[in-house]
């Protein structure tokens, strides 16, 4: 069998083998999940069924809101006015969870207010807004026009007014989507580092206990770091498959158990649908951009690329800083800079949310550093016809300049793995790529 | 078997190595000896290609030393290390597979070894649970699993108990006898003596001494004779009058003497014997030879002299 396999093998167990990983690969996920739980805990709630008064001294709503009402909700009239603090202290009023009240100059003021014991999730807001809404719209067709209520809003219009950069007119969304691809290429510089941490680590540990000595009488040096690469990559992908898995489990859960009603203003959105209504409702962005708005596929196929380059591209750099340590705490030093790289690829993620065709962006997602982070951003963006080549022509400039590190990585590896108790130097590094 | 051909290595401007050759045949084991910082790592390192040399080549069978021919070869750093966290059986099998074993010829040579180093019993112990002894002897079954051609051994002795050493010492003139062959770098001169056939003394990178150990030992010889008697002491120092210098003498029960004496004057043994026999009753004479020790220490010794100089 190929020897870097067989070293690839070993790390793999190594790590399977490992504590910390293992608490990782499930601590990690679940800590991912657990702060998703907590967003969607704040946009729904924990109740399913809210019981509704409505507060009509007029009786202007004639007791009636809809000919179908949503099954989270059971509404009551009553036509008297209750003041806040009846309504919070009152037994009576106790069963009831929202109080709208409707005012008898409401035609003129359109003014309403919802008065709640526990703060209603949007779905309920917006089903409620709906129904209170077409119902003073039917009383008034009918009090003020001679027009029937399907000839009123087959010519009623509502109008989406949309808000778009005159110099980018077509990346609508630019932002929100710009986020998904930074919490990706977040995951890439996250594993990176910490999968980097690891080969310098394990590297800094077979020199420190001097068995890559009797490695080396077997195997080349380039054998070597390229099964150390290989079989800590292999790790971290594992682990990234099991957080994946994880979290889209507990997504799945959270849909079914916790947060069922997370789409229910599906309910609105029909009742929209058979009205041919067009007011622009949208469900809460989280929820969006969580169920809805990443393509899945699309980015973890990508992803997958970046991933695995940038992680070869960066882990050459800390297999380097790992072969030619004098002692396990004298490489610290050269780690800050890499660290900072990483911070800077950050950044450029950040940078291209906001600039994503500015110059810089355009050159960062070239630049193997910064091109897995930005890449990322633009891809979550989508491409204009025409111009997905960046995307490849990235790709093959990480992939390339991950090669040509490796190569160099394996020189100074072969040389640096060998001394011990020297003090790290730059110049000694240049002269040992030379060699 | 082996061939060291001028090899050289510089490192920074400094002479490591200079033209150091030697040949090491089948079924022989070459002592490789010299003070700290000789160049013998290197060396070492450099037979089994784990560093290269600047200039000179080593053969194997005649051959250019290429990758293939390491699994031919064992080596035994000084400096030895194990994955701590990785059991005895695991440890020598990922060893023996990088060394070209497939699985199965690895756990059939894991289960012979353990059972001839008695070790059986720690195969699924981690190395950090093993004393020094123990994992000692895991180094050198890692080193051997393969069962090399060429065994390339740093130290071999150290950090092994006198029971262990005689085991080790056992097992490298049994490989020795079905005919492989060792290179052993130790500063154990007594052990020199006593397993190895030949040794080359390496000093500042350069060779200064190779041959047989006998050949070595009477080279160095400096005409020191050990004649033992029985008789008078005063009577046997009073007849060697000026044509010899006594260096020492043991005194046994009995009357019995052991006198060690060099010959002036162009005296030889024949003289002596002739000399004294009239005196004491000769009990036995023999040449001295010096130890490796001695030749170690004298040749290294005289070289720095003349450097001095």
């Amino acid at each position: 069998m190929n020897k870097s396999i067989l070293i690839a093998i070993r790390e793999i167990n190594e790590r399977f083998n490992n504590r910390f990983y293992k608490w990782l690969m499930i601590i990690g996920p679940l800590l991912i999940l657990g702060l998703i739980y907590i967003f969607l805990s704040n946009t729904t709630a924990s109740k399913e069924h809210w019981n509704v008064l409505i507060m009509d001294k007029e009786e202007i709503l004639q007791t009636k809101l809809s000919a179908t009402t949503p099954k989270n909700l059971s509404i009551d009239f009553i036509n008297t006015f209750v003041d806040y603090e009846d309504f919070a202290y009152q037994e009576k009023f106790q069963k009831y969870d929202l109080a709208v009240s409707i005012n008898e100059k409401i035609i003129s003021n359109k003014h309403v207010i919802i008065s709640y014991r526990e703060r209603p999730p949007l779905n309920v807001q917006r089903e409620l807004v709906y129904l209170v809404e077409r119902r003073v719209e039917e009383i008034m067709v009918e009090e003020f026009t001679d027009l029937t209520l399907e000839e009123f809003r087959g010519i009623k219009q509502s109008l989406s007014f949309n808000l778009k950069d005159t110099y980018d007119p077509r990346n609508e969304n630019s932002t929100t989507a710009g986020w998904v691809g930074f919490g990706f290429g977040l995951i890439i510089i996250v594993f990176v580092f910490m999968f980097g941490m690891t080969i310098l680590r394990s590297v800094a540990k077979e020199k420190a206990n001097r068995i890559v000595e009797v490695l080396l009488s077997s195997v080349k040096a380039r054998q070597l770091l390229t099964g150390k690469l290989l079989g800590i990559g292999f790790s971290a992908i594992i682990q990234f498959v099991v957080w994946i898995v994880i979290i889209g489990a507990g997504l799945y859960l959270f849909r079914i158990t916790f947060f069922p009603d997370i789409f229910s203003g599906e309910f609105v959105a029909d009742e929209l649908l058979n009205s041919e209504g067009t007011a622009n409702i949208s469900q809460s962005p989280f929820v969006e951009l969580i169920y809805r708005q990443i393509q899945y596929v699309n980015m973890l196929i990508f992803f997958t690329f970046f991933f695995i380059g940038g992680y070869l591209f960066y882990g050459s750099f800390f297999a380097m800083i790992g072969a030619s340590m004098g002692s396990e705490s004298d490489g610290q030093q050269f780690v800050i800079p890499l660290t900072l790289l990483l911070l800077l690829a950050l950044y450029s993620g950040y940078y291209t949310i906001y600039f994503p065709n500015s110059v810089l962006a355009q050159t960062l997602s070239f630049i193997p550093f910064t091109s897995p982070m930005t890449m990322m951003v633009k891809l979550a963006n989508g491409f204009e016809v025409g111009t997905s080549w960046q995307l490849f022509a990235s790709l093959i400039v990480l992939y390339l300049s991950a090669l040509i590190m490796i190569l160099l990585a394996s020189r100074i590896y072969k040389n640096g793995l060998l001394r011990f108790n020297h003090r790290l130097r730059l110049k000694m590094l240049l002269k040992w790529t030379r060699k | 078997m082996i061939g060291v051909d001028n090899i050289s290595k510089y490192i920074e401007g400094k002479t490591i190595l200079h033209n150091v050759s030697f040949q090491l045949n089948k079924g022989e084991i070459l002592g490789l000896l010299g003070p700290n910082g000789a160049g013998k790592t290197t060396l070492m390192r450099i037979i089994n290609r784990i560093t290269s040399p600047s200039k000179g080549h080593i053969t194997y069978d005649g051959k250019i030393l290429k990758e293939q021919h390491l699994v031919n070869i064992g080596y035994l750093p000084e400096e030895r290390g194990l994955y701590k966290t990785m059991t005895v059986e695991k440890q020598i099998i990922f060893l023996a597979r990088l060394r070209g074993l497939n699985k199965i010829d690895a756990e059939k040579q894991l289960n012979y070894w353990l059972e001839k180093f008695d070790i059986k019993d720690w195969r699924n112990r981690r190395i950090e649970e093993l004393s020094k002894g123990m994992a000692q002897k895991v180094q050198f079954i890692a080193t051997i699993v393969h069962e090399p051609e060429v065994l390339i051994l740093d130290e071999p002795f150290s950090g092994f108990d006198p029971i262990n050493i005689e085991l080790i010492r056992k097992e490298l003139l049994s490989l020795k006898k079905k005919g492989h062959s060792i290179i052993i770098s130790t500063h154990n001169m007594n052990s020199v003596e006593e397993i190895c056939d030949k040794a080359i003394l390496i000093h500042e990178g350069v060779k200064l001494l190779e041959g047989d150990i006998q050949t070595l030992r009477e080279d160095n010889s400096k005409d020191l004779f050990k004649i033992s008697f029985k008789g008078n002491m005063l009577s046997f120092a009073n007849a060697l009058w000026a044509g010899y210098e006594i260096i020492d003498k043991e005194e046994n029960n009995d009357n019995h003497f052991a006198v060690y004496l060099k010959m002036r004057q162009g005296n030889d043994i024949n003289n002596l014997l002739n000399t004294v026999m009239e005196h004491v009753q000769i009990t036995g004479i023999e040449t001295v030879l010096p130890s490796m020790e001695e030749v170690f220490l004298n040749t290294i010794n005289a070289q720095n002299t003349k450097e001095d100089e």
